[in-house]
């Protein structure tokens, strides 16, 4: 099975790698990049800790082969916040103790986040469809969902 | 989770990826979304040592009106068609459908292409699809034909889709004046989950906004394949719309399905459930018709 060279961009910035092609986007950017924030769960797509954003779109990487994602704009947890600042649902998700172990959070964070991007005014009943494909066993999903809003609010006065 | 081994290709048209396909025949898998393929691979169900993705092929794409019908690109994701503006009227069940598949990611990435090869029983684009009366455009190395979908799934996980060919396109008429389309899905979650019964309905009412004049139901978890409910049908056709005439299509409904016993649920609990679910379908239907 022979390697080939993509070049995957990813948080704005493209990196040249020489990858199999039974890799997945969730091992070519934990392995690779050594991008750990991406969490590998079920890795079967139905728990969604390895949400990934792809053209703005959320994906279970877990499920996308790494030569298959290139050409596409791939934004992970760690391209949410701006340098040590964190993004309003970053800081709404630990104001509101929504983040217990953590490890569903950066996949929460980027689903809440193109939802607030395309929907700025969602109902708690959006926000519990759009993070649907992301399951919590910590916190029971209520905080994450009052984040989500709250950060929806101080996203459009901002 | 590892993936075994194997090598992708990745044609730009389709004349190409017959090309691979012919070359490599049941060592070969096409790979669109990949969110069944993928997952099947990790669990070693499936190791096909040649992947052909079709992510260059622009004509498996979109979404077009023409001559009485629209064509759906097969490579379409789910979201796009759950979000789709161009499917009203009865169309609108495919949209309906989509919605329901999986998850936010999941929908993101399945396509209506892959479901329909994939043909699971309770497969939520596949479903309406049949309701809709679509036909199957397939390419191969003896050239093109089309096939009516309820010919084209065979058994779970069967269709007569041949090694070598590929699903270039669906087919489903356009949507005539006064119809409408509903979509019900039952199972233990209300996302990421397959179907314990699923129903489409499609209904066309006449100039009178009252009166049935054209009706398919189809029924997802209670046969080999997703069915329609001919007895659903004739219980429809020519009756008043309404409560009365759903109650019957339901209870007909019923009988038309042929569910078994597994680990999702009982026979006798699905066949309940075809009934109550055929019912919210056409219901949901309805008030769409009406809106058209």
């Amino acid at each position: 099975m022979e390697k080939t060279q993509i070049v995957l961009t990813v948080n704005g910035k493209d990196y040249d790698l020489l990858i199999a092609p039974n890799r997945t986007l969730a091992q070519a950017l934990r392995e690779e990049l050594e991008l750990t924030g991406t969490k590998q769960g079920c890795e079967v797509g139905d728990c969604g800790s390895c949400t990934v954003l792809l053209d703005g779109e959320p994906v279970n990487s877990c499920l996308v082969l790494a030569v298959q994602a290139q050409g596409r704009e791939i934004t992970t947890i760690e391209g949410v916040a701006d340098g040590n600042k964190l993004h309003p649902i970053q800081e709404a998700m630990v104001e509101h103790g929504a983040i217990q172990c953590g490890f569903c959070s950066p996949g929460m964070i980027l689903s809440a986040k193109s939802l607030l991007e395309k929907n700025p005014n969602p109902g708690q009943d959006e926000i519990r469809q759009a993070l649907s494909g992301n399951l919590c066993r910590c916190t029971g999903y209520q905080k994450i969902v009052e984040a989500v809003q709250d950060a929806a609010g101080k996203m459009g006065r901002g | 989770m590892l993936l075994p081994r194997f090598a992708f290709h990745q044609p730009a048209s389709v004349a190409e990826a017959l090309e691979v396909l012919g070359q490599y025949g049941d060592q070969a898998a096409v790979i669109a979304g990949g969110t069944d393929l993928l997952v099947n691979m990790k669990h070693k169900k499936l190791a096909p040592k040649h992947l052909v993705g079709l992510e260059r092929i622009e004509e498996l794409e979109g979404l077009a009106a023409d001559n009485g019908h629209i064509r759906i690109g097969p490579r379409l994701t789910a979201s796009a068609l759950a979000g789709s503006g161009e499917l009203t009227g009865s169309a609108a069940a495919l949209a309906l459908g989509a919605g329901t598949l999986g998850s936010p990611q999941v929908r993101n990435r399945a396509t209506v292409g892959g479901n329909v090869c994939t043909a699971r029983p309770a497969a939520d684009m596949c479903l309406p699809l049949l309701a809709l009366e679509a036909k199957a455009l397939l390419a191969g190395p003896a050239g093109a034909r089309e096939l009516p979908l309820d010919e084209f799934f065979l058994g779970p996980g069967q269709t007569a889709r041949e090694p070598g060919e590929l699903l270039t396109g669906l087919l489903i008429p356009k949507p005539a004046q006064g119809s409408g389309a509903g979509y019900e899905k039952l199972g233990l979650r209300k996302a990421l989950e397959i179907a314990l019964v699923n129903v489409a309905a499609v209904l066309t009412l006449d100039g009178d906004g009252k009166t049935i004049k054209a009706a398919k139901v189809a029924l997802g978890a209670v046969a080999p394949t997703p069915i329609l409910a001919p007895g659903a049908e004739a219980a429809l056709v020519g009756r008043a719309a309404g409560e009365e005439a759903f109650a019957q299509a339901g209870k007909a409904a019923a009988a038309d399905a042929k569910p078994i016993t597994d680990h999702r649920g009982s026979a006798e609990f699905r066949r309940e459930m075809v009934e109550v679910l055929t019912r919210r379908a056409l219901r949901q239907a309805w008030q769409a018709a009406q809106g058209q």
